[in-house]
């Protein structure tokens, strides 16, 4: 739909909601900066009992505090793992450089495993851990309110040749999320969370251990499961449209005879399994 | 020849009192016959102009149990930004769902330049603004084909340029935009206090038919300001504005807004009540 052309008075307004919005986005109060204390009063009245800077730092602080609290509820985990200074120095840092741009603040976090990946400010014995958890609470983000592809039909299953298999290709529900970790964030934004609600302190920093994990939704709520390592691979092998049997031939292949046998008995209960929680939503030929 | 005078709430329905939706409220909304004493629930728009998951269940339950009105935070009216065809056409589908009888949002802005600061950010009140957000509202009207309630907001600054009252620059937008008004008495409440000017002139100075529904909540005196927390219950000065405002308006749907230190559903649906009781002493009872 076609912008009529700007009335007068457009450029008026649009230099003082720039000039704000930039005030506004400030880290330190504008008092504190007698330039843009003076700037400020071009545009701001102020009153009897506030200056024209201290009325327009409300607004600095309400920018602050709203965006806080939406990532400090979205990243938990992060937050736990960093400790509360470290948290506010990358969440400034963050909204300083990835200032919003979408009108919800669910998607407040977009950009932040990218920029994270860039942070300079994380300790070097926190940052592979951090980096994990931010991937892995970013995704949460995503699954939470992600939309639902039509349900597997167990007719059109049932209705394929024996023989199919051999080149059928299996769809994926598009928001399961698979993360190999080298810490069990998973266990630790849980942990986190709960001492959280009971008031307590910050479970400790977690050892590492390598975990294949799956995210996903299961009655409406967002879930986790891990995986054994043959069975992440096999989904890995699936997301990129090998068809099952070459995929299982394959993950077998990297096992040991024994093991390679043994996932033959696997694969029939991770199906049952993985379709019952929707994983698994289509087969195509 | 003179115009017709404008029917009452510009003829949509009076829905009696409602309360906000909010999630620590579901499971006491949803138990069985966990709606009564409320007329009405207000869902904010925003969040459910998402694909699916739970916010999506729950608007389907609540849908098939009462009546929702749209109320978004994200509209930036008042922005020099374009409007942001991407969210009203998502605003547009959910209220193809909803048939919410208007959608409200804020007569404010909310960004420039692309950046987004997620507040109710007001507007210098000149007749350049005027024609700016009136061009504007319309524009969204036309495009949701609903009528469009824009609400006064809670300042904490007023601006060197401004050159009419508030109440004045809200009048002029509804009349050029011919949009509806939400009136929230306790922001006139906020703003008088912060301001210095006086709230009746206020409810008295907009123009009432206009009026398709009016917001009460409770706020936060933090000595030289108040600040609009919606996290406390309404104070007798806003029952009063309220009770002033009805004796202008007549009958119209009146919402209470409770978004922080939430109470027990119960607490809120006695927030209401009082509402209620206000209504039926200023504009008689009635049968909903």
């Amino acid at each position: 739909m076609p912008a009529p052309s700007e009335p007068s008075g457009h450029a008026e307004l649009l230099a003082l909601q720039s000039f704000l919005g930039s005030a506004f986005r400030r880290p330190r109060p504008i008092a504190q900066d007698a330039e843009l204390s003076s700037a400020a009063a071009v545009h701001v009245a102020g009153n009897d009992r506030l200056t024209p800077a201290e009325q327009a730092d409300i607004y600095r602080q309400q920018f602050w505090l709203r965006h806080f609290d939406s990532l400090a509820e979205d990243y938990p985990g992060l937050a736990a793992l960093l400790g509360g200074d470290a948290f506010d120095d990358f969440v400034t840092a963050f909204l300083l450089a990835s200032p919003p741009r979408r009108p919800s603040l669910r998607d407040l976090g977009e950009g932040i495993v990218a920029f994270a990946e860039g942070y300079p400010g994380f300790a070097r014995e926190k940052r592979a851990a951090a980096l994990e958890m931010v991937r892995y609470e970013n995704a949460i983000v995503d699954v939470f309110d992600a939309a639902d592809p039509p349900a597997l039909d167990p007719a059109k299953i049932a209705a394929l040749p024996e023989d199919a298999w051999e080149r059928a290709r299996i769809v994926l529900h598009p928001r399961l999320v698979r993360m190999r970790v080298q810490y069990p964030v998973h266990a630790f934004r849980i942990a986190a969370k709960e001492a959280a609600e009971a008031g307590e302190e910050a479970p400790a920093f977690p050892a590492p251990r390598e975990v294949w994990l799956a995210l996903f939704r299961r009655d409406l709520t967002v879930a986790y499961e891990e995986l054994p390592a043959e069975a992440f691979a096999l989904l890995e092998a699936l997301s990129q449209g090998e068809p099952l049997v070459p995929a299982c031939n394959r993950v077998a292949g990297s096992l040991g005879e024994a093991e390679a046998e043994a996932l033959g008995e696997k694969i029939g209960p991770w199906f049952q399994q993985w379709t019952g929680w929707r994983w698994i939503v289509d087969v195509v030929l | 020849m003179e115009a017709p005078p404008l029917p009452a709430r510009l003829g949509a329905p009076d829905l009696g009192v409602g309360v906000g939706l909010r999630i620590p409220h579901y499971e006491a909304v949803f138990a069985e016959g966990g709606g009564a004493g409320v007329d009405w629930f207000e869902i904010i728009s925003d969040n459910f102009m998402v694909e699916g998951g739970l916010p999506m269940w729950n608007l389907a339950r609540a849908l098939e149990r009462f009546r929702l009105v749209q109320h978004g935070v994200s509209l930036s009216i008042g922005s020099t930004d374009e409007l942001d065809w991407d969210y009203l056409g998502k605003l547009k589908t959910l209220l193809q769902r909803t048939r919410s009888p208007w959608v409200s949002d804020h007569l404010c802005w909310g960004g420039a330049q692309g950046v987004l600061l997620h507040d109710l950010l007001p507007l210098p009140y000149t007749g350049a603004v005027v024609k700016h957000v009136a061009a504007r509202a319309r524009r969204v009207q036309d495009f949701l084909g609903v009528r469009l309630a824009l609400e006064n907001v809670s300042s904490y600054l007023t601006y060197t340029s401004s050159e009419m009252t508030e109440w004045e620059f809200v009048t002029a937008v509804a009349e050029e935009a011919d949009c509806a008004l939400l009136l929230d008495v306790n922001n006139i409440y906020v703003s008088s206090y912060n301001h210095a000017f006086d709230p009746n002139a206020y409810v008295d100075g907009v123009p009432h038919r206009r009026i398709v529904q009016i917001h009460l909540a409770g706020h936060t005196n933090k000595g030289k300001y108040i600040l609009d927390t919606h996290s406390a219950p309404v104070i007798d000065p806003v029952w009063a504005l309220y009770r002033r405002a009805l004796t202008r308006t007549g009958p119209v749907s009146t919402l209470i807004e409770w978004d922080d230190d939430i109470p027990p559903f119960p607490e809120l649906v006695a927030e209401a009540a009082k509402a209620r009781a206000i209504r039926d002493e200023v504009c008689g009872a009635r049968a909903l």
